[in-house]
């Protein structure tokens, strides 16, 4: 992962900030940086969503296929997910430099939206036990600057609300042959429930309090961090500790009430701006990168 | 299936261009913050993102080190998204590994490497949206980075894919004209010198179609010279209205 | 402006793909009109006094048609009547995707300049371009698409000119006809605004028939099985369920046809479909779907003749009958898959040649119409001058087949001419064998070199100069396209210096122009008796390339430098300058050398050229090659009415052997080098050896004399046909080889990269292609281009380099090929008919040729004519005679008779012209005598009464 160099002395005045709730850019121990979302970004993926956190930039482009459904969840379609720590976001990832941040990401992805709790998965199913439709979800990392998870989850959220996926029509002939065939209006698509999809909520410990969103300076100071999923409802669907450092159980328990609030916090704005997004169709001006 | 028109008898392509006309080019320089130049260009629907570190010291192998001149590092890679059918990875494929060297070899040709020995200047270029043009979008989304990076290049490099069809020169071709079996050309230029940086053709075509084709290259490449020129020049006029000069 | 067109496709994998393209949208796109003062366009297409003078628009007005209007009603379009039309982009492309043939003939009317129709390309025009919205359908869209263009160019147009001109748009689609006049557009229905033209009646005729007509038509009983769709369909075939293959119609029983399914690799099989409603309204060529029956349904293919007489067959019953006839119990081991048709896959109608039967009703307008080929069903159509058209022959085109319609309804396209007038025929007979024939067009001829043509100093710069040497040519007699030309000198090394003269056609057509294209589809020059069809322009087959005397020409030279014993030490090919001394004919040739008074350096060459030719073919037969024949007919003209007045069999003389040896040499020269050079994409000609089954019918011929034959290789069977005699019967050499000839397989071209067996079988040659006729064969063209390239004369382009674009060329080059020779044939058949007609009766000696189950093939060496003497007859007042069938020898016993091959037998010959369409050549027999059977001699009279053995 990207790292910052901080001089002791900074430490120490980043960890008593942060002791009077008065972050080094000003902000209160549970207040995100700036934000900004911007939904259908990539007019060739099925959803796309393009997410700036302070300064780490994240894009996210879903694609649907048609595949064929898990033995054991014959009646669900699945989630794929790849994340890319590509060199724009640091030299370090040249090559293969980013492949195990990438894997750790993903695999995290998996265990909190693949299951039919977050994504309904069973609107995925086209016929069970043969076809169902694939969701790609590729994450594609632009700038690092701390908080990826919060930002990634965030990205993945708008990008499933703006995913269009083309209905389909099941043929079959006498012998029961199944053919999918697709429907050729552009505007005949299925849209996904995304009201249970979680948002990831990254909560640090620096010094004897924790801090939301934490910048690359503040996540050197931190020994361990707590992510947590939390539905718009508030209740946590996946809890994981990263980090080299470790944390009492205290501190966790305390963490996870703040993150509960937070996340569930989270949600409704993001929700709003997303229906706001929406609303205003196609005469929408596209941003992009051109901003 | 009858296959795609790619001129009409009218003259226009399938995307409604006449022959000599490019793409929509739109640009921005200085998009990211963390790096030390960085620029992102759209030529149509082909949309790349490029960024500069360095020039700084040698990172990895010091082997590597010239010591009369930089070092230029490209990586190229294509967001897994980026086309029609899904890529498995973004890089590391043949294509692509091919793809950093034909940048690499063109900006070493254009940029002033000799001002920077012993170090080394990474380019990173990732595509995020694909419809033909790969390199040349690169090339001109890398070139403003560069500028942005303020490192001293001898001119801009710019470059453009033209394609034959019907005895006619087509600029600036899109995904679709690119599969249509058209025979294209990539060439990177620098304009004021109309020097070639680089220049490649995979397809076969006659000898006595280069000179035609290569000329309406030239002319696509002078194009999008002007446009990058009048983007450098606006990014220019901002940064210094935002630090009050 | 910028807007982008997103959708969705299912890729080859079985995945699904976003596809996003661009589409921008212009401000620069002109109306065409000369009214216009606003568009700055260059120049205009479309007319300031756009008249067509119609009851319904009395003022000037440009039409405006969709996409199905141009789809179905292209015969109209294409009237010269039809003027000023604007057709735009959504259409053309419409029509591109739908049909290949009729976005052809529309590009065609769109290039020809005085029919002004425009092409508006509305998608790409800011105003007109409209995005399709939810719930529409693609084809909505475009209707709507088409409405808003109309509307913006009648606003356009009025902006610029008084009210005066209008659009007018033309559709049969009754609900976009609506939405258009919602909208205050000018609109009609097709056949609404042609009945309204004054003084067009005739053009009424030429409308296809619309949806709603066709319901009045047909009863409302469905006599067909519903056409499954086309999704359905492919979900079939894919499953296994179905076969799709090419639907060919019997040529001999309406009731019966047989689908070819293209198998993997040769695993090719043949589905026989028997009974109208398993034929299921599919037409000869169409691609179909069939389902096999369950194997207790197959049935055996019938050998019953049953032409569709009907005359208005409502009654069923008896077509019932017939097909009850066709179910004769068959042996189950001759039983073969059957099926029926389900569906339609692609329809491959074409206008089809006829003549029509008129109804007997008198007013009415509705009349059957008869293919020339009988493959084709009857097609029913409606016109008002039935009387008129009654005696010729016109050509008509289907424009569909509803269920419940017993014949598939059709619309007249034009008339041929009075049947039975030879040029009225001989349309025909170019139309049915598909023989591109119409005078070339102007976007072609525009590519010829301007006159008066020079070879100019960069012409020379490149080319060797050969004006000096002594160069002939010899040809038959008339010929006037003159692809080769001989030269053969003594070298100061006392070797011979032989060269061959090719012209250089490849310089005068430019790769990929339209003079190229159109000489790439033609394929071949087809010769017709007394007609000849050029694949390019006539000033280039028989001025430009032609070489003839005493004029400078540009020319493709393969020069052999060879010692006294016709072995070819050196080979060098150049682009040259030659200028031929003589051109003779074979027997004037034939006469200087044999005519030892002359001493002349033609004749000299000719001599040198004749004594190494002899050395060649000797060389060649010791290799295997084969020398087989064939009977060539010749009819001697009447220079007037160009009517058959003689007619013969060709005469070959050494100088014709001569001329060919060293054509074979250059040709097998050129292939060589151009294989060599280009491994991949030469372009070759191979002869593929017969399986040894065909060599069965030889073989019993030879048996039947006590004759051994060989088969075992090329060679073999040279030799020992060339030792098969029986004394007493010269002939009988001769009659073997015509039987050999029938043995062989088609000789084809082919692309080097696509095949690994160059053999030529014939010539006993590894490899072999064509060279030296570039005026008449479009191969030597290609073959020329890729030696010039070889040699660094020309430039390459991509297809020549693409070998499977060139494969589909030679599929082509195949095609028209063996068209070509039907053509010829029929064209030979038709002026015998016409020789015979003039002739009445005669008597001729013949020799049996092949005996089969109910007849014998009789061949006249004197007109190289073949006939069939039935013995059976199907008239059933008749009893027939007493055959048995021996396939071993094969022999045929009539009564106490028995026929074997080879047999001497007198016959008598007439026209049988009794079916106007298919005259034919009858025989009967004279002698053998055979109570019951044969004929007496009937005397030379014209009059004589025609035997009717087999009616």
């Amino acid at each position: 992962m990207a790292t910052v160099q901080v001089s002791e002395a900074e430490k120490v005045y980043i960890l008593h900030g942060i002791r009077d709730d008065l972050r080094v850019d000003g902000r209160g121990c549970e207040d995100y940086r700036h934000t900004e979302i911007e939904t259908d970004v990539v007019s060739n993926t099925d959803g796309s969503a393009k997410v700036t956190l302070g300064h780490t930039a994240v894009l996210v482009g879903i694609k649907a296929d048609l595949g064929k459904p898990k033995p054991m969840l014959p009646k669900e379609g699945y989630l794929e997910f790849f994340v890319d720590c590509s060199a724009n976001a640091t030299p370090e990832f040249e090559g293969r430099g980013g492949e195990e941040l990438g894997t750790e990401l993903s695999n995290t992805l998996y265990k909190v939206f693949n299951n039919k709790h977050s994504v309904d998965l069973k609107s995925l199913c086209i016929s069970p036990g043969e076809h169902c439709w694939v969701l790609y979800v590729d994450v594609l990392l632009l700038q690092c600057d701390g908080n990826l998870y919060d930002a990634i989850s965030i990205a993945i959220k708008a990008a499933l609300f703006s995913t269009k996926i083309p209905k389909v029509h099941i043929s079959a002939d006498e012998e029961g042959a199944k053919e999918i065939e697709l429907s050729d209006d552009p505007y005949d698509c299925m849209r996904l429930n995304v009201e249970n999809v979680p948002c990831i909520v990254t909560l640090c410990k620096v010094g004897h309090r924790h801090v939301v969103d934490a910048t690359l300076q503040e996540k050197a100071c931190s020994v361990a961090s707590l992510i947590i999923s939390v539905t718009q409802k508030g209740t946590v669907t996946c809890m994981r500790k990263v980090g080299g450092g470790s944390l009492d159980p205290e501190s966790i328990f305390e963490m996870t009430e703040a993150g509960k609030r937070v996340g569930k916090a989270l949600h409704a704005p993001l929700m709003d701006l997303l229906q706001q997004e929406e609303r205003l169709g196609t005469k929408r001006q596209k941003v992009g990168f051109l901003g | 299936m009858a296959g795609l028109e790619l001129l009409s008898d009218q003259g226009y392509r399938i995307d409604g261009r006449k022959a000599t006309e490019l793409r929509k080019v739109q640009a921005r320089m200085g998009v990211f913050a963390q790096a030390d130049g960085s620029a992102y260009l759209e030529q149509g629907n082909t949309k790349a993102l490029a960024v500069v570190y360095g020039p700084h010291e040698m990172r990895g192998s010091r082997s590597r080190t010239l010591h009369d001149r930089a070092v230029i590092n490209c990586q190229y890679s294509m967001a897994t998204f980026s086309t029609a059918e899904r890529k498995r990875r973004p890089h590391g494929d043949r294509k692509s590994t091919e793809m950093s060297l034909h940048l690499k070899q063109t900006f070493e040709a254009a940029v002033m490497t000799q001002l920077y020995p012993r170090s080394q200047i990474d380019i990173y270029v990732k595509i995020l949206q694909s419809d033909g043009g790969n390199y040349s979008v690169c090339v001109n989304a890398a070139t403003l980075a560069v500028i942005d990076a303020g490192i001293p290049m001898r001119d801009y490099v710019c470059a453009c894919t033209v394609g034959f069809v019907d005895e006619t020169p087509l600029a600036d071709l899109c995904y679709a004209e690119e599969g249509g079996g058209v025979s294209s050309l990539a060439l990177a230029l620098l304009p004021r010198g109309g020097q070639i940086a680089l220049l490649q053709m995979d397809a076969r075509l006659h000898q006595d179609h280069l000179e035609t084709l290569m000329e309406a290259a030239m002319t696509a490449c002078k194009g999008v010279s002007k446009v990058l020129d009048e983007v450098v020049r606006q990014h220019l006029q901002e940064v210094s209205v935002l630090t009050g000069e | 402006m910028l807007k982008s067109k997103t959708f969705v496709k299912k890729t080859r994998s079985g995945g699904v793909m976003k596809v996003v393209r661009e589409h921008y949208l212009r401000d620069d796109i002109w109306c065409g009109s000369e009214v216009c003062s606003e568009c700055k366009q260059e120049s205009t297409v479309l007319q300031r006094d756009a008249c067509m003078e119609s009851n319904l628009c009395s003022y000037p007005h440009y039409l405006l048609p969709d996409t199905n209007v141009v789809l179905h009603q292209i015969d109209v379009l294409e009237d010269p009547v039809i003027r000023n039309v604007i057709i735009l982009q959504t259409v053309l492309q419409e029509v591109r995707h739908r049909s290949a043939p009729v976005y052809k003939r529309l590009k065609d009317i769109i290039h020809e300049k005085e029919k002004h129709f425009y092409t508006f390309t509305n998608e790409h025009h800011r105003e007109t371009f409209i995005e399709r919205e939810p719930g529409e359908s693609a084809n909505d869209r475009n209707d709507r698409a088409i409405r808003v263009a109309a509307k913006w160019y009648s606003q356009h147009l009025k902006a610029s000119d008084s009210d005066r001109l209008k659009v007018v748009l033309l559709t049969n689609d009754r609900g976009n006809k609506e939405k258009a006049e919602e909208k205050a557009l000018l609109v009609y229905k097709f056949e609404e605004y042609i009945k309204s033209l004054i003084a067009n009646t005739e053009l009424v005729d030429h409308l296809a028939l619309s949806n709603d007509d066709k319901n009045e038509i047909s009863s409302s009983k469905v006599l067909f099985p519903e056409h499954l769709p086309l999704s359905r369909i492919q979900t079939g075939i894919k499953s296994g369920s179905f076969l799709q293959g090419t639907f060919r119609a019997s040529r001999d029983n309406y009731l019966e046809a047989s689908v070819f399914v293209q198998g993997e690799e040769e695993d090719s099989t043949e589905v026989l479909i028997q009974g109208l409603q398993n034929l299921n309204r599919a037409v000869h060529q169409d691609v179909v779907a069939v389902q096999l029956l369950p194997r207790n349904e197959w049935v055996a293919p019938s050998s019953v003749v049953l032409q569709d007489e009907g005359k208005a067959k409502d009654d069923n019953a008896e077509e019932e009958e017939e097909e009850k006839a066709l179910r004769v119990s068959a042996a189950e081991a001759a039983r073969k898959p059957t099926g029926k048709v389900v569906g339609i896959i692609k329809r491959n109608w074409r206008p089809f040649c006829g003549m029509l039967n008129l109804s007997q009703i008198k007013e009415s307008t509705r009349h059957l119409f008869t293919p020339a080929d009988r493959r084709v069903p009857r097609i029913r159509i409606e016109t008002r001058q039935a009387a008129s058209l009654a005696a010729q022959r016109i050509m008509v085109a289907i424009d569909g087949w509803p269920k419940h319609s017993r014949y598939p309804n059709g619309h007249f396209v034009r008339s041929l001419g009075s049947a039975g007038d030879k040029d009225t025929e001989q349309e025909v007979l170019l139309l049915e064998h598909d023989v591109p024939h119409q005078a070339f067009s102007q976007a072609v001829l525009s590519f010829l070199p301007k006159m008066p043509w020079a070879i100019t100093p960069e012409d020379m710069a490149k080319r060797q100069d050969l004006r000096h040497l002594t160069v002939c040519s010899v040809d038959p007699p008339g010929c006037t396209d003159i692809d080769d030309a001989l030269h053969c000198r003594e070298l100061d090394n006392g070797n011979l210096e032989v060269g061959v003269h090719i012209a250089d056609v490849s310089h005068f057509i430019r790769p990929g122009n339209a003079l190229d294209k159109e000489a790439a589809s033609r394929g071949t020059t087809v010769y017709l008796c007394g007609k000849r069809i050029d694949m390019v322009p006539e000033l280039l087959s028989s001025n430009l390339c032609s070489l003839r005397s005493n004029v400078e020409r540009l020319a493709f030279s393969c020069i052999w430098e060879m010692n006294h014993e016709a072995e070819i030490l050196k080979t060098r090919f150049t682009k040259s300058v030659i200028n031929s001394k003589a051109s003779l004919t074979y027997a004037e040739a034939q006469m200087r050398i044999d005519d030892t008074s002359k001493n002349d350096d033609i004749t000299k060459s000719l001599r040198g050229l004749n004594k190494l030719a002899k050395i060649l073919k000797r060389q060649r037969i010791e290799k295997g090659a084969l020398t087989l024949s064939s009977l060539e007919v010749r009819f001697h003209m009447d220079s007037e009415t160009h009517d058959p007045i003689d007619l013969q069999t060709k005469e070959l003389m050494e100088t014709n052997s001569m001329v060919e040896e060293f054509m074979l040499l250059a040709n097998i020269s050129v292939a060589q080098k151009t294989f060599d050079e280009f491994s991949e994409c030469a372009l070759l000609r191979k002869h593929p050896a017969p399986p040894p089954s065909n060599y069965d019918i030889l073989l019993k011929a030879g048996k039947s004399k006590h004759v051994e034959i060989h088969t075992d290789s090329a060679k073999a069977l040279a030799d020992s046909l060339d030792v098969a005699t029986v004394d007493g019967f010269p002939y009988f050499n001769t009659l073997l080889r015509i039987l050999a000839t029938r043995c062989m397989m088609q000789a084809v071209y082919f692309c080097s990269g696509m095949d690994n067996d160059f053999h030529h079988y014939g010539l006993a040659s590894p490899i072999y292609t064509h060279f030296t006729s570039p005026i008449r064969r479009y191969a030597d063209i290609i073959v020329h281009r890729l030696l010039a390239v070889a040699i660094g004369a020309d430039s390459t382009y991509p297809d020549l380099m693409d070998k499977h674009k060139q494969s589909a060329l030679c599929n082509n080059l195949n095609y028209r090929h063996k068209m070509s020779q039907y053509a010829q044939r029929a064209s030979v058949a038709f002026h015998t008919q016409l020789f015979f007609k003039s002739r009445g009766i005669l008597n001729e000696d013949g020799f049996v040729l092949f005996v089969r189950k109910n007849a014998i093939i009789v061949l006249i060496p004197k007109f190289g004519l073949e006939g069939t003497v039935f013995f059976d007859s199907k008239d059933k007042a008749k009893a027939n005679p007493n055959l048995v069938f021996d396939e071993e020898g094969p022999t045929l016993a009539v009564e106490q008779h028995t026929f074997h091959i080879f047999d001497k037998v007198k016959v008598t010959i007439s026209l049988d012209d009794s079916n106007i369409q298919h005259q034919k050549i009858r025989m009967a027999l004279i002698d053998p005598v055979i109570p019951g059977v044969s004929v007496p001699a009937p005397d030379v009279e014209p009059q004589a009464k025609k035997p009717k053995l087999d009616r």
